[in-house]
């Protein structure tokens, strides 16, 4: 199933997502928008190692990895992505 | 009080990968031991600039951009898409252990933020900070900023808007509705003000001495104007063609 998302949550700016879901497994997943996250690379790692993520735990594991890659983020947050996530995911099951 | 030594580079008005590039390879010079540096300039042509994590496609209408001979440049700052057209850009570069360098990204960008109010405040507009990284005047953006950390340094890039296209900026841009969910003014239209909305007709040079000014004040710089160096120079156009010219960065998402 694929997932195409846009929110912007408390505290976060604009947020799109692109993911691959399959039995509640995320298989690839693209984060985009106008947040900040310094290193760059360390970003980019972070996302990639997403996937493979259980969808439920997208957002803890989204903190962790930016944690573990050095990453400091503004206007993006686990808690951030999960909800635009789930939102769309919601509407995508109805 | 002690001052701090900074390079005043006014280098005039470049396209977008030459600026882009510049501003990198001034990052890498200071990251290597050059004096800090405030870097005053504008873009000719003008330029939409992406944020980096920006997906091009879905934020900015490229072939519009052709057709009014807009530059895309993708930055590689955080933030969202810039129309540079009458405005006035500065980036300010230092390492992350210089004594002005706050480690905590809020405070910086308020600190370096206040300069720019402050510039504000000598053309005569009243401005206020709104974090993350807004300049608001009369609640109306007139100025946004963008900071990223890289190779041990701080590069914060922002604009002064001294006029807007509006009706062009909202051909060129893509903006969602969703973007002006908290915002007090909805209109996206309505949302962005320069100094020449505001009743003030300022050159580049006028905007340029101000914002000068208004750093020097608040950070208590002792600025050199300089050129940069012809290494520097040379490494931004390098950067321009293999990176920010390069078809892999600017569609990377």
């Amino acid at each position: 199933m694929k997932i195409e998302a846009l929110g912007k949550p408390a505290g976060c700016k604009l947020i799109r997502i692109t993911a691959e879901l399959d039995e509640g497994i995320i298989r690839s997943i693209s984060i985009r928008g106008d947040f900040f996250a310094s290193p760059e690379e360390g970003f980019e790692k972070a996302e990639q190692r997403l996937s493979g993520t259980k969808a439920a735990e997208l957002g803890p594991r989204f903190d962790q990895y930016l944690a573990e890659e050095g990453v400091e983020a503004q206007g993006i947050s686990g808690d951030g992505l999960a909800e635009v996530f789930n939102a769309a995911l919601k509407r995508s099951i109805l | 009080m002690n001052t701090h030594p900074f390079r005043l580079l006014e280098t005039g008005y470049h396209n977008g990968c030459y600026n882009m590039g510049l501003d990198e390879a001034l990052l890498e010079s200071v990251a290597a031991g050059a004096m800090p540096c405030i870097r005053l300039y504008g873009w000719r042509p003008a330029a939409v600039s992406l944020g980096c994590f920006q997906g091009i496609e879905e934020e900015v209408d490229v072939t519009a951009c052709k057709k009014h001979g807009v530059d895309v440049v993708r930055r590689i700052s955080g933030g969202g898409a810039v129309f540079h057209q009458a405005e006035l850009t500065y980036s300010i570069i230092m390492t992350n252990t210089h004594a002005l360098a706050e480690q905590d990204i809020n405070r910086s960008y308020a600190r370096f933020c206040a300069g720019i109010i402050e510039g504000l405040k000598l053309l005569g507009v009243e401005a206020e900070f709104v974090p993350i990284n807004d300049i608001l005047a009369g609640d109306r953006k007139i100025s946004g900023n963008a900071q990223t950390r890289r190779m041990g340094c701080i590069l914060q890039h922002g604009t002064i808007l001294l006029n807007n296209d509006v009706d062009l900026m909202f051909e060129l841009l893509r903006v969602p509705p969703e973007k002006m969910k908290d915002q007090i003014i909805k209109d996206v239209k309505n949302r962005v003000t320069s100094l020449r909305a505001l009743g003030k007709d300022i050159s580049m040079e006028e905007a340029s001495k101000a914002l000068a000014e208004g750093f020097r004040r608040t950070l208590t710089l002792d600025l050199s104007p300089a050129d940069p160096t012809a290494a520097e120079e040379q490494r931004g156009r390098e950067l321009a063609v293999e990176k920010f010219g390069a078809r892999d960065w600017l569609y990377k998402r």
